[in-house]
């Protein structure tokens, strides 16, 4: 009997959404990719089948493929939105950091061994959990004003046999990613990243490769990621989207956005935004 | 006169057909059919249940009975408005009982050009702007419907909420499983779709005609 008609077949679909994605066809390099970039594209598709699964590879090989061969993307900023979009869409997460503590333990063998402790933001750690759990307890978090104070901080350890089997745990939990809130949000990120630059494209390219480079703000875990993302919807939302909407007549959004990066990392982000408003300022009224 | 053994033999046959219509419920293939059998059944067993004083399950299929009944109504209604869109004004407003009401806040998007399409959406309030082409949506307005069928699933634009309102959202997954469930609402459902796309088809060649004349015309000296 073929797999696909078989009994346990139908029972994985019927409990995919529990047990995971079971397609693992990894995707192929998109047509038309320059030869110059398959070994990038190559280790990304890699990077997102360990970190997450095939159907990862395939969403990130999809969002690649809207740029290939567009008018304005050379080599150069295909490269850069290969590797930028392959960074931000394996972000830190504790089940990350599992997996790389895993991974650090196969290369240096059973002799090597180490152990951190990271510190996470109460709410980052709550949102890698399924939103049907996440949601009501950041409700919670949040009425008890506790969700900005509060920093747990979590040792990853594989120096001892007890400290491998909670990292197998804590990696083993990537099959719940998908549904967590901070996918979701990590998936609307990534999706107004490049959709910000399909904008620029259109309407300044000159400024496209510094859209696509603001994704370097964004980095790590905990306070640092945080602030990253912060100042990126800062400088998003008060210089680019209001060039590309035509209610903001910056000639040189790519140098505006130099100027403002220049103005980081400030934790109250008040230099930024001041910035910002005096960049806007000197705008001519249009 | 003793009539008990009238109720026991009232019973056994009573159980006897409740069997005979519980398997015939679950061999069904499709919902409208399994509602109806699933009824014959509750009613069957209701009855049953009287005389041999089962008060258990008297309660139980008391109870799924109009439950029963309501989501047959259900159905039935949704295949009848389907197929009344389908001869009239190609609304989509039979899909409101099964979506999900979303409040939107100005400046949020709901979905960006390119990105893989998941749902469609209803706007029932507020304002909504399809940023690349610069067009407003009406409250009514229906989107992402043809993304369903779309064979690369991808949005062609984003879509911005200007001013916070309420849209209803159903995913696609939902509308396929009532499409599964039901071959006539999936069979209207089609022709629904189709019939949208042609009229879609046909605006843009109005608008490519008009185009065309505009530029065909002499310019003035």
């Amino acid at each position: 009997m073929a797999d696909d008609d078989g009994i346990l077949s139908s029972l994985r679909y019927l409990f995919a959404d529990l047990l995971g994605d079971d397609d693992d066809t990894p995707p192929f390099l998109p047509e038309g990719l320059p030869e110059n970039l398959t070994s990038v594209v190559s280790e990304a598709i890699d990077l997102l089948i360990e970190y997450q699964s095939a159907g990862c590879a395939r969403l990130y090989v999809d969002r690649l493929r809207r740029f290939i061969g567009r008018r304005g993307v050379d080599d150069a900023m295909l490269g850069d939105i290969a590797r930028l979009m392959a960074g931000r869409m394996a972000y830190q997460d504790p089940i990350r950091i599992a997996q790389l503590k895993l991974a650090e333990l196969d290369k240096a063998g059973a002799q090597g061994g180490s152990a951190e402790v990271i510190k996470f933001r109460l709410d980052e750690l709550v949102e890698a959990l399924p939103a049907v759990i996440a949601e009501p307890v950041l409700d919670a978090l949040e009425w008890a004003g506790w969700v900005r104070k509060s920093r747990v901080s979590i040792r990853f350890s594989n120096r001892n046999r007890l400290g491998i089997r909670r990292l197998k745990i804590e990696a083993g939990l990537r099959r719940w990613r998908l549904f967590s809130v901070r996918y979701a949000k990590e998936r609307a990120w990534v999706e107004r990243w490049l959709h910000m630059i399909d904008r620029s494209l259109t309407k300044q390219p000159q400024a496209a490769s510094a859209i696509v480079h603001t994704a370097t703000m964004i980095k790590g875990h905990g306070e640092a990621y945080r602030q990253g993302l912060a100042d990126w919807h800062a400088i998003i939302d008060g210089l680019a989207k209001p060039t590309f909407d035509g209610v903001l007549a910056l000639s040189d959004l790519a140098g505006a956005i130099a100027e403002a990066r220049a103005a980081m990392p400030d934790p109250r982000q008040a230099t930024l935004k001041r910035k910002i408003a005096e960049i806007r300022a000197r705008v001519p009224a249009g | 006169m003793d009539t008990s053994h009238l109720a026991e033999h009232a019973g056994a046959a009573g159980s006897f057909f409740a069997s005979i219509f519980v398997v015939a419920t679950l061999s069904m293939r499709t919902m409208i059919p399994l509602r109806v059998f699933g009824i014959l059944t509750n009613i069957i067993l209701i009855i049953t249940a009287i005389p041999t004083h089962n008060y258990a399950t008297l309660i139980l299929h008391s109870v799924l009975l109009p439950l029963n009944a309501y989501r047959l109504h259900q159905m039935l209604q949704l295949v009848r408005d389907v197929k009344k869109s389908v001869n009239s004004d190609l609304s989509m407003e039979w899909l409101k009982p099964f979506m999900t009401e979303r409040k939107c806040a100005a400046g949020e998007v709901l979905f960006y050009k390119d990105e893989k399409a998941d749902s469609m959406f209803y706007i029932v309030s507020g304002r909504f702007r399809l940023v690349e082409s610069g067009i407003e949506l009406p409250v009514g307005a229906i989107v992402g419907e043809l993304g369903m069928l779309s064979p690369s699933n991808a949005r062609t634009q984003t879509l911005e909420c200007v001013e916070a309102g309420v849209v209803l959202s159903v995913t696609y997954d939902q509308v396929e499983q009532l499409y599964v469930q039901n071959p006539a609402f999936g069979f209207y459902f089609l022709r629904l779709a189709s019939a949208r796309l042609f009229q879609n088809i046909g605006t843009l060649q109005e608008q490519l005609a008009q185009h065309t004349a505009s530029t065909a015309a002499p310019k003035p000296a």
